[in-house]
């Protein structure tokens, strides 16, 4: 049974059909990719599966249990098991990076400060951000604050991390830190799907890419033979054009 | 100029002056938390809550913030009576007063809720917080940064303007007092000289600490001169 199944799903952005039956699946500890030019819907499918923008036909399956999006109930415990990085990181700019961090798992779930504390500085050594634990957003450069991002994703214990366009936002020299953080992610087994235009990076670190244009999953294979030998024309023409 | 001022009198009955100093303060800095109060629940109903809701914090704002504090406290202390409600002329200004404030303090909140970056109350709900956590959390403390110089200006305004109206409804704060100090002995330049400066005394006061805990609390890099 696939972590993550999706199944023929449509969505609107807000009148805009934007996907139109997307259907793929995640195993356990597998790294996906969605790959496609801009518009094609990538990332609104992640913003589809944490309940951010509505689906209106198709279904979500988390370890075989489908989710309702329509139930407050059932969005909260998918938002507990998948957990998204954005593109512009997102940071509550009024927090220190240890706050950003111990937010959730204290106020969501609960928990000792002192306990998360201790855990949020564990992460944020991890994405090699804890000598800045005091700092402010503000102060932080964008590939420093993607990686507190990465950290507090991490501090909500997701089974599944959805990363949007994580690096594109950054500098060129600032990319390689926050791709290392998530590298170090994929070998600990963590279940993964990003959306990514770094194609070096897609093909290293993915079991599996899923190209898409204009709303509709166009093809899907190991990065090898999406890469090189991609079946379709419309595939043949965008790497065509990315892959120089 | 042929006026012969006399402090002297003025000096002996200063006591006076500041007990309604202090009663000035007093009801500016509750209007004004309690304004606040009410200006966030109403800002947040206007952003958030469903329509007939929303139309009914839009009528509050249109109603009070139409009408003059001098009528709505008149309303409260001269109508109400009629309707067998009364209070004392403290409580109408008191309560006068946090209305008004909570009116315009709702428009002032909207602004700082409109300039919320949308992604971080995105953020806040994909991590699971309740839209009441995301307000706490995210909204408050960015409003509370970015509009904190026009929440600063309003305070100054309650504390001066607004304040100064229970005089008419004879509450004995600083213009009440002077009022009253001056009909004894129609000294009225030198009293009023003198709370006008205990005016700008107490708005410096307030100027200064507003400034200290809007740095201490929020992080805003305000001047204090």
């Amino acid at each position: 049974m696939p972590h993550l199944a999706v199944n023929a799903i449509h969505a609107k952005y807000g009148k805009l059909p934007v996907l139109h039956g997307i259907d793929f699946a995640v195993d356990r500890g597998e790294v996906v990719s969605l790959v496609g030019p801009s518009g094609s819907g990538k990332s609104t499918v992640l913003r589809a599966l944490v309940g951010l923008t509505p689906v209106t036909a198709g279904s979500i399956e988390v370890d075989g249990t489908c989710i309702d999006y329509a139930a407050p109930r059932a969005v909260r415990a998918a938002r507990d098991r998948m957990a998204i990085v954005f593109q512009q990181y997102n940071l509550f700019q009024n927090m220190t990076v240890l706050r950003n961090v111990t937010l959730a798992p204290t106020k969501v779930k609960g928990r000792a400060r002192a306990e998360v504390e201790e855990e949020a500085m564990r992460l944020l050594k991890l994405v090699g951000m804890d000598h800045k634990a005091t700092a402010y957003p503000d102060e932080l450069s964008g590939g420093q604050q993607q990686r507190v991002a990465i950290a507090r994703a991490l501090a909500l214990k997701p089974e599944i991390l959805l990363l949007d366009e994580v690096t594109s936002a950054l500098d060129p020299e600032l990319v390689n830190e926050v791709l290392d953080a998530i590298r170090s992610l994929a070998a600990e087994g963590m279940t993964m799907l990003l959306v990514s235009h770094e194609m070096a990076f897609v093909r290293e670190v993915s079991s599996k890419v899923i190209f898409m244009d204009a709303g509709q999953v166009v093809e899907t294979g190991d990065p090898a033979a999406i890469f090189d030998a991609p079946s379709s024309e419309r595939a043949r023409d965008f790497f065509g054009k990315v892959l120089r | 100029m042929d006026y012969n001022f006399q402090f002297n009198v003025v000096w002996r009955n200063f006591d006076a002056l500041l007990s309604g100093a202090w009663l000035t303060l007093q009801l500016g800095v509750f209007a004004f938390s309690a304004g606040c109060l009410i200006g966030l629940v109403g800002a947040a109903c206007l952003s958030f809550a469903p329509r007939p809701l929303r139309w009914l914090v839009q009528a509050f704002v249109i109603f009070i913030t139409n009408t003059p504090a001098l009528i709505q406290i008149y309303f409260l202390y001269f109508g109400l009576p009629e309707f067998g409600i009364r209070w004392s002329n403290e409580a109408c200004v008191l309560i006068g007063l946090t209305l008004n404030a909570g009116a315009y303090l709702t428009m002032i909140l909207r602004a700082g809720f409109l300039s919320v970056r949308a992604n971080e109350m995105e953020a806040g709900e994909t991590m699971g917080l309740s839209l009441p956590q995301r307000i706490r959390y995210i909204v408050v403390p960015h409003i509370a940064k970015s509009i904190y110089p026009a929440l600063a200006n309003f305070f100054i305004v309650i504390l001066v303007m607004g304040t100064s109206v229970g005089a008419v409804i004879g509450v004995d704060e600083l213009t009440g007092q002077a009022i009253n100090l001056s009909t004894v002995n129609y000294r009225w330049l030198e009293y009023f000289t003198v709370a006008a400066l205990m005016y700008v005394v107490l708005t410096f006061i307030a100027s200064i600490g507003l400034a200290l805990l809007g740095r201490w609390a929020f992080r805003v890099k305000a001047r204090i001169f």
